[in-house]
């Protein structure tokens, strides 16, 4: 429990931490071992990412181009016509020499940094179910979603800021659903901040005092305090009640530090161009900066609604692209400098990925996307506890389905709570007189993933 | 049991002594051993086969599992089964949910001993058709509920009510005192807050205090339940379980439930008007198949206001009866006795039914409201499609012009004669643009302009695309039109059946970009935009380009359509419900909850454990009557606990079984169990009264304890013995809004109507908030607001610094706190010590002591923003946001 009289000998004297520090160790909960992982930054290339024009070459897409995909017509969610070749080429990169498609040359500079699982998959062709299922881990909506049984889990280790951020200009498919604590009290529901703005008072809400001055505040809050202490004498031993009046006494602290912490602009410059070139780069600007400052979790959402969702032109793909490779490389590239990279683990992808074949649109619209591919996508995975510069998995020659080594979705969440130290079958939560898991009843470790 | 021990004695001393015959080994295995592991067992170890081991059959048993052999015949200390329900085992410990009693271990034990006899062979095939055991039967939940007697009890005096005698006698077994009782005032703060959500005011609390009568409590009680706010309180409780929300879940922002709200204030008004909770339920299952209900369709809002059928099945068990059914989708459930297909039995009622919405004005006004809304909209789709032509047509018409648009664009100018300026204008900036071009249509253009060229050159080049644009728009109208027949002409293309198999064709990629930046409109596909081609002008901008007849004929149409939408009234009022459909059938179980995979027919029919054997099948409609026949049923034995037990949850914090939408196995046991019954019995016989059941409560010694009782802290820390009210340390956001609002003077107290969304200007009671299931607002969901996507039983209360931060610096709190101040003023004048006096009774329902007001004094007497501060605090305070 936090002292309080610390905290009023703060208040007299200046912000130190020694307050914070008593503060989250009531916050953590023990991990079952020891975590390679302390942080999440899940990167979320809404709309859903088309492996087979990223990060899953394949050849026989070019060779066969044009043509019908041997084997029975395959029902995807809307009319697919015949392959169709990536209009990027691949090229090999790194000690690793894994292939990247041209469309992202920066993230191809850092591939030794990362695993590339090619063999993900998930079950449902529309986007609500499968966003639910890569946050949450169940096609319906009311269940926690991963940040939110990370923070459960690990607890936060900044009293001052909310251990779950999602940062997105608008909001995804589906909205506050994908960040919801389900049955989970709410303080583990992920805080979204729309990602227009890079003003921290525009960031969190409430975080600035219209009227008062921060000493006028203090006075204010001196007040509240006697007054407080005077309730809490009069009910008795109430620690529910304490927690909920020293909640205040971290508010005032909050306003002060996580103004500091997420305002990007006291980066300098040199450190802000690489990210500056969308809401998505400034908001891996601010994911760094919110890890350094103790975040358990933020999850970039890529923009409003959703951008990835290529159906009509693929093309497009090149210019979403261009609009993360920079701030991703970046990332870890900061991440490093910073030590947070082994610290931290990135994950990078979408609901789910895009078919190989073209799909029909047609009358005013191109009819030169793909359609949504839940049978195979790809996610990019680094940092803490991560073996990079690796392939996990293999798709079959066009890219349609997952042939080796198949993860499911729920084999990704056991990994990452594997890496944040927690055995995915005991991290449970009681609810309606059952234990609940982020994998329900499914998931294996992928160790060959690990470091 | 103990019978049962005997009887294993005597077995073993027989296992000794000479071998048993097979009979005898198998007589004992089917009365001790496989009603055993029917219970405690098959849940996970039979089809599911949890850690690869069966135990459904000897052959399952003897091959054991992930962990290896399990069992070694004869030899039980060798036996990893043994060592694990004797919960030895330093990982394998089992059942999970809980030991097994001695007797069973050590039926086990002498089972094995035995050399494990087991009748058949073979594995039996794990039907659908499980059977529910005696021993499934016998649990507490499922027995009818008797009236037990209140106990004696010692001191007679605290025990006021049946109630206290239930509890005191609790106590006193465990020899403990209950709580003292709270200070008057505190108790008149509590109860207000309880039934109505809102403060008692001052006076209210004083004509309380200063009622000496024996009755005062009681009239206390009556006077706020019969305050129109206990609805909204008591309705808002129903609605976390019957996940309200103001619109459906969807991908972008909800779509609307337009008429949610009144099934809301139906719910608001079924508690003002103590609408029999027998009715209640009946409303809300099937309000459209009994006379008794037909007033209160609104009430199948709870269906409707879902996410279909399966979502129904989930929500109407789980409310009403306590039971998890949603659970038995996939397999039959693992706990309690709802095989798989009870699951289809109920989900095949509900897919007998639909979506409905119950006009509530005669079929006469709706008619005439549909029909003047089908002409509007006929009108206007004319228009609109003409207007849409006639962009094609500008289209055509300036693409004509094309080499004279861009030779005067060479020239810089901003006007000439002939050709439209703004269309100029467009494309000075379309061609200023080079870096922006995906495609070679324009290369040689700019090729061109960097060379010095004359102006011959440059008409020869501009003539070039021109002619290349012209034939791009042909081509452009033939893939349309290929795509028109195609789609079996124009409608067609809104027929998603036929749009899903039909091969469509468009320009090749290049050539798209080229036409999209000439002639399409605004492009904003899959989230990436482009702009509007330059000569694209949109059903609005191509009015000031239409002329003589045609634009006579675009304002003719405009003026019929405005006088026919003044014609319009309001749509005709209606509620969200169900209804029958045309035909209703049984559905087959989806085998692992795969609809792919059916399985047998399950017949729609009521749940097996709540009926003693066969339940007969419905076939009256979808079922619904039946089954809300049989759920608001006095002899079901669980929807009057599940409901007294909400109303006490929400009296005192928790439930007497503290997971009030599981009264299954894995639910907790009841903490009063006679105390539960007495009541459950009281309320069918009060006529399903749950105003009676407040009264019976309210009026209690237990419900009237302070929230300390140093004697029983350790001995009862939970509070489990119920030694002591317990504090409840925040205020639900409603109340928190709300009291902030009332206190401050500003609230709206006005009942009922459209939700309006948060916001520092809406002073409404909480209550009447949108409600979203995409987007839900972020002060509410701070405050611990329930995602509306699933059915909520029990609000957790969080604490945190964003939740100090809304009382410390949110302008709604600020805007309060100088309201109150006003309010002070106005009430008890100038004077520091009156207006703190005032403030305290009007936010904690008693006068400041003396040292409280030194510290008011103090602090107001010092600055000029003084007293806004000081109000703001007394309203961040913890006693404010408590219930003491």
């Amino acid at each position: 429990m936090f002292d309080r009289r610390q905290f009023l000998q703060t208040l007299g004297g200046g912000f130190g931490v020694a307050g914070l520090q008593g503060t989250l160790q009531a916050a953590t909960r023990q991990p079952h071992f020891a975590p390679k992982a302390k942080h999440v930054i899940f990167l979320f290339l809404n709309g859903g990412m088309s492996q087979v024009d990223t990060f899953d070459p394949k050849p026989m897409l070019v060779k066969h181009d044009g043509e019908p995909m041997p084997g029975p017509k395959i029902r995807t969610d809307r009319a697919s016509g015949t392959l169709m070749r990536s209009p990027w080429d691949f090229r090999k990169h790194g000690q690793s020499g894994i292939e990247v498609s041209d469309i992202f040359p920066h993230v191809a500079r850092r591939i030794d940094d990362f695993a590339v699982v090619r063999s993900m998959y998930t079950e449902n062709g529309n986007h609500g179910p499968s966003l639910q299922v890569m946050n949450c881990g169940h096609q319906l909506p009311g269940r926690p979603s991963m940040g939110s049984w990370v923070t459960y889990g690990l607890g936060t280790d900044n009293q001052n800021l909310p251990g779950f951020i999602v940062l997105c200009p608008g909001f995804p498919v589906l909205g506050s659903s994908l960040w919801s604590a389900g049955y989970m009290p709410s303080s583990y529901q992920g805080v979204h901040i729309h990602t227009g703005a890079v003003e921290p008072e525009k960031l969190i809400e409430n975080l600035r005092n219209a009227d008062l001055s921060l000493d006028e505040q203090k006075v204010q809050l001196g007040l509240m305090d006697k007054l407080n202490q005077r309730y809490l004498a009069r009910v008795g031993d109430q620690p529910n009640l304490q927690s909920a009046v020293e909640s205040m006494e971290s508010a005032f602290r909050m306003q002060t530090e996580a103004g500091q912490l997420i305002d990007i602009r006291k980066e300098p410059e040199k450190i802000r161009a690489r990210y500056d070139v969308s809401d998505f780069g400034r908001g891996c600007l601010m994911a760094l900066r919110l890890v350094e400052s103790g975040v358990r979790m933020v999850q970039i959402y890529y923009g409003n609604f959703q951008p990835w969702d290529s159906h009509d032109d693929i093309r497009v793909h090149a210019k979403l692209a261009q609009k993360v490779d920079s701030p991703i490389a970046a990332l870890v590239e900061d991440l490093k400098l910073r030590g947070l990279f082994d610290e931290t683990l990135i994950i990078i992808g979408s609901e789910f990925g895009r078919t190989p074949m073209i799909q029909n649109s047609g009358l005013e619209k191109l009819g030169c996307g793909r359609d949504h591919n839940p049978p195979a996508f790809t996610v990019l995975l680094a940092g803490g506890g991560i073996k990079g510069g690796q392939t996990y998995g293999a798709t079959d020659d066009f890219g349609y389905q997952v042939v080796e080594n198949k993860v499911h979705v729920h084999d990704l969440h056991a990994t990452a709570l594997h890496l944040l130290g927690f055995d995915h079958t005991k991290l449970t939560y009681r609810h309606a007189g059952r234990d609940f898991r982020l994998t329900d009843v499914h998931g294996k470790v992928v160790t060959p993933l690990l470091a | 049991m103990e019978t049962l021990s005997k009887r294993s004695v005597a077995l073993a001393v027989a296992a000794f002594a000479l071998p048993l015959t097979a009979d005898e080994g198998h007589e004992f295995f089917e009365s001790k051993i496989r009603p055993l592991l029917a219970t405690h067992c098959h849940a996970c170890h039979t089809g599911g086969a949890l850690g690869n081991l069966r135990l459904d059959s000897r052959e399952g048993v003897l091959k054991g599992g992930k962990s290896g052999v399990v069992v070694v015949p004869g030899k039980p200390e060798e036996s990893l089964l043994i060592e694990a329900v004797r919960r030895t085992h330093v990982r394998l410990k089992m059942p999970p949910v809980g030991a097994l009693s001695k007797d069973e271990v050590a039926a086990l034990e002498e089972w094995v001993k035995l050399g494990v006899p087991w009748p058949e062979k073979t594995a039996q095939v794990h039907v659908a058709n499980r059977v529910i055991t005696a021993q499934e039967r016998a649990f507490w939940s499922y027995q009818p509920v008797t009236k037990p007697a209140p106990p004696t009890v010692d001191d007679a005096a605290w025990a006021k009510t049946n109630i206290d005698r239930f509890i005191l006698a609790k106590l006193e077994t465990a020899k403990l005192k209950p709580a003292a009782p709270a200070d008057q005032r505190a108790w008149a703060r509590r109860v207000a807050l309880d039934l109505t959500g809102l403060p008692p005011t001052p006076a209210e609390v004083d004509a309380y205090v200063s009622d000496a009568s024996p009755a005062a409590k009681q009239k206390m009680i009556d006077r706020l339940l019969e305050s129109p706010h206990y609805g909204e309180r008591w309705a808002r409780h129903w609605l976390d379980l019957a996940r309200y929300s103001d619109g459906q879940l969807a991908a972008d922002v909800d779509t609307p439930f337009r008429n949610a709200w009144r099934y809301r204030d139906w719910v608001v008004e079924a508690f003002n008007k103590d609408l029999p909770y027998n009715l209640f339920v009946k409303a809300q299952i099937a309000a459209d198949q009994f006379q008794d209900t037909a007033a209160h369709q609104a009430g199948l809002g709870f269906q409707a206001l879902g996410a279909g059928a399966n979502d129904q099945v989930d929500v109407t068990t789980k409310v009403f009866l306590g039971l998890t059914v949603g659970c038995a989708q996939c397999h039959d459930h693992k706990y309690d006795p709802i095989p798989t297909k009870d699951y289809y039995s109920l989900l095949g009622i509900f897919r007998s039914s639909q979506s409905a919405e119950h006009p509530l004005v005669p079929e006469a006004e709706v008619k005439r409201y549909n029909a003047q809304k089908a002409k509007i909209d006929a009108l206007k789709e004319i228009l609109k499609d003409y207007l849409a032509d006639q962009t094609k047509q500008l289209v055509d018409l300036l693409a004509r012009d094309t080499a004279r648009y861009m030779v005067a664009v060479w020239k810089n100018k901003d006007e000439e004669p002939g050709l439209d300026t703004e269309t100029l204008k467009k494309w000075k900036i379309y061609l200023a643009a080079r870096g922006d071009k995906e495609h070679p249509y324009l290369k040689s253009w700019y090729e061109l302009l960097d060379k010095q060229p004359t102006e011959e050159q440059v008409q020869a080049e501009a003539a070039r695309y021109q002619q290349f644009v012209l034939e791009l728009l042909e081509e452009a109208k033939e893939v349309e039109d290929k795509n028109y027949v195609a789609f079996g002409g124009k409608k067609g293309q809104k027929n998603e059946n036929t749009r899903q198999y039909t091969n469509i064709v468009s320009l090749p990629v290049l050539k798209f970009y080229q036409w999209r930046e000439i002639a399409n409109g605004p492009y904003n596909i899959d989230g990436f935009r482009a702009p509007a081609g330059v000569l694209f002008y949109d059903a609005k901008a191509v009015r000031s380009h239409l002329g003589g007849l045609a634009k006579q004929y675009a304002e003719r149409l405009d003026t019929e359509i405005l006088a026919l939408e003044k014609e319009l009234p309001p749509m005709y009022p209606f509620v969200h419900a169900v209804k029958d459909a045309e035909k209703p059938a049984d559905i087959p179980i989806a085998v692992r909850g795969d609809t792919k995979v059916p399985g047998e027919i399950a017949p729609r029919r009521f749940l097996q454990i709540l009926r003693e054997g066969e339940p007969e099948p419905y076939l009256k409609g979808s079922g619904r009557a039946q089954l809300a026949q049989e759920i608001a049923d006095p002899r079901n034995p669980l929807t009057a606990r599940v409901m007294v037990n909400r109303i006490w949850q929400h009296h005192f914090g928790r439930g007497l079984v503290r997971t009030p939408s599981n009264f299954g196995r894995m639910g907790e046991r009841p903490t009063h169990p006679e105390l539960l019954d007495y009541l459950a019995a009281r309320f069918v016989e009060s006529g399903w009264s749950v105003k009676a059941i407040h009264r019976e409560i309210l009026l209690s010694s237990a419900y009237a304890q302070s929230t300390s009782n140093p004697g029983a802290a350790e001995a009862d820390a939970d509070n489990k013995l119920l030694s002591r009210f317990d504090l409840q340390h925040r205020l639900d956001m409603e109340t928190l809004r709300d009291s902030v609002l009332a206190v401050s003077g500003k609230l709206d107290s006005k009942l009922g109507g459209e939700a309006k969304p948060m916001s520092d200007e809406n002073a409404r009671r909480s209550l009447y908030l949108t409600v979203s299931r995409t987007r839900l607002d972020t002060t509410m969901s701070l405050f611990d607001f329930p995602d509306a996507n699933s059915s909520v039983d029990a609000r957790p209360t969080t604490a945190g610094p964003l939740q100090g931060l809304y009382w410390l610096n949110s302008k709604f709190v600020a805007q309060q706190a100088r309201a109150l101040d006003e309010r002070l003023t106005k009430e008890a004048g100038a004077e520091a010590k009156a207006r703190i006096d005032h403030a305290y009774r009007l936010l904690y329902a008693r006068p400041p002591d003396s040292e409280e007001l030194k510290i008011g004094i103090e602090y107001v007497t010092a600055g000029a923003k003084a007293w806004p501060t000081y109000l703001q605090a007394l309203l961040g305070s913890g006693e404010f946001s408590s219930v003491n």
